[in-house]
């Protein structure tokens, strides 16, 4: 199958999806009486939606990028780093608020360093600890931005 | 007219030339230069990373910033196409198929000045020209009523479709529905329903523009070049280029003038069109300067062709400014990066739309003016330091992506201060790879996320002016004659193929 007809065909699970939330878009009695309201638009997106994806399904594929199945263009790509990214931003995102800005940065630089294959320590600290510290100087102590510290700090009754 | 304009424009003057603006422009350069060169980035990405940093700014300094950006990255996308034959975005495609021939010939300096100085006269004709064009066009939209709006903001949606290319028609217009599908997320502002919340308080508000643009495009664009092993930076040593490399000479100079002079005009009038941008500023003017060229020069086109390499850099540069003709006279945004300014604009609490050369003409002239700095500094930066900044390729990958993925997450966690949009922004980032794994555009995404709020207060506006009825879409002349734009851009595509058929049956017989 081609790589855009599976696209679209996401597409209009997405759209059907949605359009299902549209309907159950909840209306007070007065809004119901109105020809215009918090439902018409998302209705209106969600059977162009529909349209448009089962017309990329049906109709043949004219640009030649979107003629190869996904399989093909995915073989030989590099997953495995780019998942272990993806986990580590949903890590960072995590653990920001318990640890704090500079701790949770300065080890998501340093992992995604090694995650792309940097093995000398010395560049994976010099590369991440300046840059973090230097950012939250700029943020902090210049632009006098506030920068919470972590919960864990103030649990542990350190601040 | 022209008093307004000059008044206008010593306002741009007194609002630009304040060092803190100079600074702005120069900082902006300079990043965009620096972001736009990194393989695989472009001025999207570029303007978004830098948003976070302008919005402890005052309106005007703010898109100062981000228009000297937006070149600047256009600019810093010709260096990786000549350098390494890794164009940044779409834009500078054209760009390499010329200037790195010419760069393996053993001549990547006289290629990486030619494009400064093309960039720099694209770039400043085509400010001259929205200067006499933007006042004018705002003077005109002033009469606009909201359901011209409406039609217009479905002309320019239409219009980012139409330009996609072939066979892209279908897709970015079902990317455009996804995007305003996305901007009905949130307490809708006139009933106050909740829509798509799924009872979440963070999700109230709707999604972050800045998360989603960051998300689908920076993430994106770094997660893409793990996914793909991109290794393109073998191909040229970008340290073994020195000062005496960046002479041009004056028949050199006088060669490229007439092609600098017509990829100009082009670039812009094209750039001006909804959907268009430099893409395809700088494609036509390839184009055009390939069938002007004489037999013997169009030999050399695609080996290394001066002419081929000063008219998609001319051209896309004025594209670029002319996009800013519709961003700053209608509020419709030409091009994704138009599109994202835009968003800025919206953050900076500015209404954009005709009423910002009234109400706020310190930001609409310093825009323009900001622009003329822009290009001298660019010129009188970029020409100098090209040596420094080619060898800012030569950074690992390993260090830069994670860096641009700290980057991202950082500037929207410090204007959020909320850890839930890293999360968000991880699941969009995940759902844009699959999309763009599957062939789909993220540019009319962010252009319908954008539109779409407003697009829906406008219909609404415009339905309870006229009655609940639809009849205005053809009753006021203006709207329809918007309307009857629509669907010549919507035919575009079949129109065009019917063209090349008629020319290709011709050419047979």
């Amino acid at each position: 199958m081609a790589r855009e007809k599976l696209g679209a065909l996401l597409m209009l699970l997405f759209s059907i999806a949605y359009g299902i939330g549209a309907i159950n878009i909840p209306l007070s009695f007065l809004a119901q009486q109105e020809t215009f309201s918090s439902r018409t638009m998302p209705m209106a997106l969600a059977v162009a939606g529909i349209v448009f994806s089962v017309a990329i399904i049906v109709l043949p594929t004219v640009d030649p990028d979107g003629k190869p199945s996904l399989g093909d263009v995915t073989k030989g790509m590099e997953f495995r780093k780019t998942i272990y990214l993806i986990l580590l931003m949903i890590a960072y995102g995590l653990l920001m608020k318990w640890i704090g800005f500079l701790i949770a940065s300065a080890i998501f630089l340093m992992v995604g360093f090694r995650i792309l294959g940097e093995k000398r320590l010395k560049i994976i600290v010099l590369g991440a600890v300046p840059l973090v510290i230097f950012l939250w100087f700029i943020m902090s102590l210049l632009l006098g931005v506030y920068i919470a510290p972590g919960e864990i700090f103030y649990i542990m009754g350190i601040i | 007219m022209f008093e307004s304009m000059l008044s206008g424009m010593w306002t741009g003057i007194s609002s630009t030339f304040i060092p803190i603006n100079i600074v702005m422009v120069l900082f902006g350069c300079f990043m965009g230069s620096f972001i736009g060169m990194m393989p695989g980035l472009g001025p999207i990405t570029a303007v978004a990373l830098m948003i976070p940093i302008t919005y402890g700014l005052d309106p005007t300094t703010g898109m100062v910033l981000l228009a000297g950006v937006y070149y600047g990255a256009i600019f810093g996308g010709s260096t990786a196409s000549i350098l390494i034959n890794a164009p940044g975005e779409a834009a500078t495609v054209a760009t390499a198929i010329d200037g790195y021939p010419l760069a393996r010939q053993g001549k990547p300096g006289k290629a990486l000045a030619i494009a400064a100085y093309s960039s720099f006269s694209g770039g400043t004709i085509g400010v001259i020209m929205l200067m006499l064009f933007a006042p004018a066009l705002a003077s005109v939209s002033k009469g606009f009523q909201s359901v011209d709006y409406f039609a217009l903001m479905i002309l320019g949606l239409t219009a980012v479709s139409a330009f996609a290319g072939k066979g892209g028609f279908m897709k970015a217009m079902l990317m455009t529905i996804l995007g305003l599908m996305l901007s009905t997320v949130g307490t809708d502002q006139t009933s106050g329903t909740q829509r798509f919340t799924f009872g979440s308080l963070e999700l109230l508000d709707g999604i972050e523009f800045l998360m989603l643009a960051m998300a689908t495009f920076a993430l994106t664009e770094a997660l893409l070049l793990v996914l793909k092993r991109d290794e393109s930076s073998d191909s040229l040593d970008p340290k073994s280029i020195g000062f005496k490399d960046l002479k041009v000479t004056k028949d050199e100079f006088k060669l490229i003038a007439p092609t600098v002079a017509i990829s100009s005009l082009l670039g812009f009038i094209v750039g001006v069109l909804p959907g268009a941008g430099a893409t395809l500023g700088s494609f036509m003017s390839y184009g055009m300067e390939r069938n002007l060229a004489p037999k013997e020069e169009q030999e050399k086109f695609g080996k290394g062709s001066l002419r081929g390499l000063a008219a998609p850099e001319t051209g896309n540069n004025a594209a670029s400014t002319g996009s800013f003709v519709p961003l700053l006279t209608l509020g419709i945004p030409g091009s994704g990066t138009t599109a994202v300014m835009l968003g800025a604009l919206v953050a900076y609490g500015i209404d954009p739309g005709p009423r910002l050369f009234v109400d706020r003409p310190e930001v609409f002239w310093g825009v323009i003016m900001s622009m003329y700095l822009g290009n001298v500094f660019l010129l009188i930066l970029n020409l100098p330091l090209i040596p420094y900044f080619a060898r800012l390729l030569a950074i690992p990958r390993v260090i830069m992506i994670p860096a641009i993925l700290f980057f991202s997450l950082m500037g929207v966690y410090l204007v959020t201060f909320n850890s839930f949009d890293i999360q968000m922004m991880v699941i969009f980032c995940v759902a844009a790879l699959l999309l763009r794994l599957m062939n789909m555009p993220m540019a009319p995404l962010l252009l319908g996320f954008i539109l779409g709020g407003l697009m829906e207060d406008n219909l609404r506006r415009g339905l309870a002016i006229y009655d609940n009825s639809v009849s205005f879409m053809w009753e006021r002349p203006l709207t329809l004659g918007i309307n009857i734009a629509t669907l010549v851009v919507l035919f575009f595509p079949l129109i065009r193929s019917s063209i090349k058929g008629l020319f290709s049956k011709k050419a047979a017989v």
